[in-house]
């Protein structure tokens, strides 16, 4: 295996990780020493060779080769065991429905949400319960981390530079989770996207930071995606008509359950029930001119579809919780993307 | 013992882009305006439009809209600007 980046020489450990500051090749927090052996180990559990491409980014020029890959993956603390979860992600952002220049470049600040499906999410220890957001898991932590590091530094997309986001969020250094697929409701996303349940599938969006609800009221389904659609009405992330993750976790997923409610059931429901006046949307200055007389029977829907809300069931069995991620931008500019995960 | 730690950035490759050829006048010339589809994108660029044919000649314009601010033009626009207009204005931000 030979490597053809540049590399510098560092004293021991502590200088190589200050090295990687005076670079510029971190996020801010302390990252791994990216030697030989490391970025080795990741390539090897790939099954990939350091001069192949694994992505090109058509908007950039930019092609991303699995060394370049495999440095950042070391650098972001994954075990080599993540890699191919990473390189599928780097995949998923070439793919021209995601749409790479939009999202990575906006002012409207979105991050990359990866969903994880498949018996890979269970081998690697995926969170995908207590916490589901928040710090704890590494592989949660460090392939969402990789993915973001890879933006930065092999395909340029450095803050204030090339990511002109006005605010960003804190999925902006990882925002990576497993679908609880013993526990839920429906078959995992990857399924219903056309692969076998056995795969291994990771499923990208653009995307704002969740929007946690709470009702502890309701013991049915409706009683639930009221308060959910009354939450997503008005929220409609950057601009009209994005694609939205909505995340049921373990007591509104056993209400969705017990009810029988199928995803299609959920989505539809959720369809109607977000669509809002154009008088509305006027009003609150979401929508450019002075309300009409048609306009307060006239309905625009959230989505463009009912399949544009990816329905998934993670979180905490406890508490009376759900959230949704709004996608970035509208579903013209950018969609998520399901590619499969390939291990040697 | 001396660590040797391996650079995660790529080196831009310098890359030779063949700009069009600058008219020297705009008299006469059709004008293809692209609508990035950002709010009021239309009205800057048909007020370029209007400058363009007022002040330097131009003789008429046709505008596009994208469908997204992120991608670029469809195909069918490129075409249509290629067979029906001589220079092109595009580029507006937010």
């Amino acid at each position: 295996m030979e490597l053809k980046s540049r590399h510098y020489a560092a004293s021991d450990t502590a200088e190589a990780m200050e090295l990687c500051y005076a670079k510029g090749w971190t996020d801010g927090f302390p990252v791994v020493p990216p030697t030989e052996e490391r970025i080795g180990a990741m390539l090897a559990a790939a099954g990939l060779d350091p001069d192949q491409q694994v992505a090109f980014i058509e908007n950039r020029q930019v092609s991303v080769t699995a060394e370049k890959i495999a440095i950042n993956a070391v650098l972001a603390g994954c075990k080599p065991e993540y890699m191919p979860v990473i390189v599928a992600a780097v995949e998923a952002l070439a793919d021209p429905l995601y749409g790479y220049h939009g999202p990575a470049t906006s002012t409207g600040g979105s991050a990359v949400f990866m969903l994880v499906n498949g018996p890979i999410a269970r081998e690697l220890d995926m969170n995908c319960g207590d916490n589901l957001f928040g710090p704890g898991w590494r592989a949660n932590a460090t392939i969402g981390r990789a993915v973001r590091l890879i933006m930065r530094n092999t395909i340029g997309t450095l803050p204030g530079v090339l990511d002109r986001s006005s605010l960003g969020h804190a999925g902006k250094y990882t925002f990576c989770i497993a679908e609880n697929e013993a526990e839920s409701p429906w078959p995992p996303l990857h399924v219903e996207r056309g692969f076998k349940r056995e795969q291994n599938a990771v499923t990208i969006m653009a995307a704002l930071a969740p929007h946690q609800f709470s009702n502890g009221l309701s013991s049915t389904p409706e009683g639930v995606l009221t308060t959910a659609c009354a939450n997503m009405r008005i929220c409609a992330g950057t601009a009209r008509q994005p694609q939205y993750v909505l995340v049921f976790a373990g007591e509104h997923m056993a209400i969705m359950a017990k009810a029988g409610w199928t995803r299609d059931d959920v989505q539809r429901y959720c369809f109607e029930h977000t669509k809002i006046s154009v008088a509305e949307l006027k009003r609150i200055n979401l929508k450019d001119g002075a309300v009409g007389p048609e306009d307060d029977t006239a309905m625009q829907s959230l989505v463009q579809t009912p399949p544009d809300f990816l329905v998934i069931a993670a979180g905490g069995r406890a508490g009376v919780q759900s959230a949704y991620i709004p996608g970035w931008g509208s579903k013209s500019g950018s969609q998520s993307v399901t590619k499969e995960i390939r291990r040697p | 013992m001396t660590i040797q730690i391996f650079d995660p950035t790529i080196e831009a490759k310098g890359r030779h882009i063949a700009y069009a050829p600058r008219p020297k006048s705009l008299a006469g010339l059709r004008i293809g305006l692209v609508d990035n589809s950002k709010h009021n994108s239309d009205q800057l660029l048909l007020r370029i439009a209007g400058l363009l044919e007022r002040d330097y000649g131009a003789k008429a314009h046709v505008m596009r809209r994208k469908r997204s601010a992120g991608v670029p033009p469809s195909p069918e626009i490129i075409d249509e600007f290629k067979a029906g207009c001589d220079i092109v204005v595009a580029g507006v931000g937010d």
